[in-house]
C-alpha cells in the first residue's frame, strides 16, 4: 500500500489517486463541484513549489493553490 | 400574435454556450476559446415556426450551488423565472463532468433540454454515445450538435417547442441518496411542505438543499419564516 502524501508534495507527470480532502465543508463541496471527490485519478502537470499546481481532473485541466494542495490527501498508482 | 417562448442556456463553461446561442438568435455575440466569456447573462430572441423565442444565455458554470455570482445567476434565473425550457449545452467529449450539472437542473425540476455538443470531438476520441439511453436515464431530451459547424440548430429547435409546449416528457430524475438521507430528506419535506416556499420550489429540493446547507436556501427559509 504506497503512502499518503499531502498533492502539494507530487511532482509534474506523476499520476495519483485522490484519497482525502482534509478540509471544512464548504472547500470539500467546491472541490466534489470541480469532480474532485475521493477515488479520482488525477495527472499533476505542471508544480512551482510553493505555487499553484495544475492538475489534468476528467479530462480537463484545474489549478489548485498551494494551500490547497496540502489539504488534498493522494496516493501514487 | 406569435405565442411567446422563454429559454435558458445553460452549461459549462467552454462547451459552447455563446456558439448555440449565435446559432439560434443569429446573433454575433463574442465567443472566446477560454472558459468564463460569458459573466453576465446575454438576451436575444428568434422567430421559429411561428413561436417567438427569447433566449437567455447564462454564465457558464460547474454547479448551483451558492459560491460565486455567476452561479447564483444561473441558478436564480432558473427557480425565479422558470423557462420554459432549459437547454443545457453539454461538451459530449467530456461527458463525465458535463453530466453532475445536468443532474442539478433536473433534481430541480427544470424542464431540460440536454444539447450535446461538439460530437465531433467526441467522434475524434472514438466516444459512441448511446444518445437515446442517456436520454431515457435522465428522462430529458438529448440533441447531438456541433455548433460550431451550426449542425443540429434546427433539431434543437424543434424539441424546444415541444418541451415548451408540453409535448415532450420531461419526466425529470430523482436521485435516491441511500436510506439515512432520504429519511431526513422526507421528514424536511413534510415540514417544508408547511411552508410557503413550496409552491414555488420543490420541497424535495428545497430538504436536499438545506441537508447541504445551502446559504441562499437557509436565507430564504429565514425571510419567510421572520418577515
Amino acid at each position: 500500500m504506497n503512502q499518503l502524501m499531502p498533492l502539494a508534495m507530487v511532482s509534474p507527470g506523476e499520476v495519483v489517486q485522490v484519497v482525502d480532502v482534509r478540509a471544512g465543508w464548504g472547500f470539500q463541496r467546491r472541490l466534489a463541484d470541480m469532480g474532485l471527490t475521493p477515488g479520482v485519478i488525477i495527472r499533476v502537470m505542471n508544480s512551482q513549489r510553493p505555487g499553484p499546481i495544475i492538475i489534468d481532473l476528467r479530462g480537463s485541466r484545474l489549478v489548485l493553490g498551494y494551500g490547497m494542495t496540502q489539504r488534498i490527501l493522494v496516493r501514487k498508482v | 400574435m406569435a405565442k411567446e417562448i422563454i429559454i435558458a442556456l445553460a452549461g459549462n463553461p467552454n462547451s459552447g454556450k455563446t456558439t448555440v446561442f449565435n446559432n439560434l438568435t443569429g446573433a454575433r455575440q463574442h465567443v472566446g476559446n477560454w472558459p468564463g466569456v460569458t459573466v453576465e447573462k446575454k438576451e436575444g430572441s428568434c422567430s421559429y415556426n411561428g413561436y417567438s423565442i427569447k433566449v437567455v444565455d447564462l454564465p457558464g458554470v460547474y454547479s448551483l450551488t451558492a459560491y460565486s455570482p455567476d452561479e447564483v445567476i444561473a441558478r436564480n434565473f432558473i427557480l425565479e423565472e422558470k423557462p420554459d425550457a432549459v437547454v443545457d449545452i453539454v461538451d459530449a467529449s467530456n461527458l463525465e463532468r458535463n453530466l453532475y450539472l445536468v443532474i442539478q437542473f433536473l433534481e430541480m425540476g427544470a424542464r431540460v433540454i440536454v444539447a450535446l455538443n461538439m460530437m465531433d470531438e467526441a467522434d475524434s476520441r472514438n466516444y459512441r454515445i448511446d444518445v437515446e439511453g442517456l436520454s431515457r436515464l435522465l428522462g430529458a431530451p438529448v440533441v447531438p450538435m456541433v455548433a460550431n459547424h451550426n449542425r443540429g440548430t434546427m433539431e434543437l429547435f424543434d424539441e424546444i417547442v415541444k418541451v415548451a409546449e408540453n409535448k415532450a416528457q420531461v419526466k425529470g430524475l430523482k436521485v435516491e441518496y441511500g436510506r439515512e438521507v432520504e429519511e431526513e430528506i422526507s421528514k424536511l419535506e413534510k415540514l417544508i411542505s408547511q411552508s410557503e416556499l413550496s409552491s414555488k420550489y420543490s420541497p424535495r429540493w428545497l430538504a436536499v438543499k438545506l441537508l447541504e446547507r445551502d446559504e441562499e436556501i437557509i436565507k430564504k427559509f429565514r425571510e419567510v419564516e421572520h418577515g
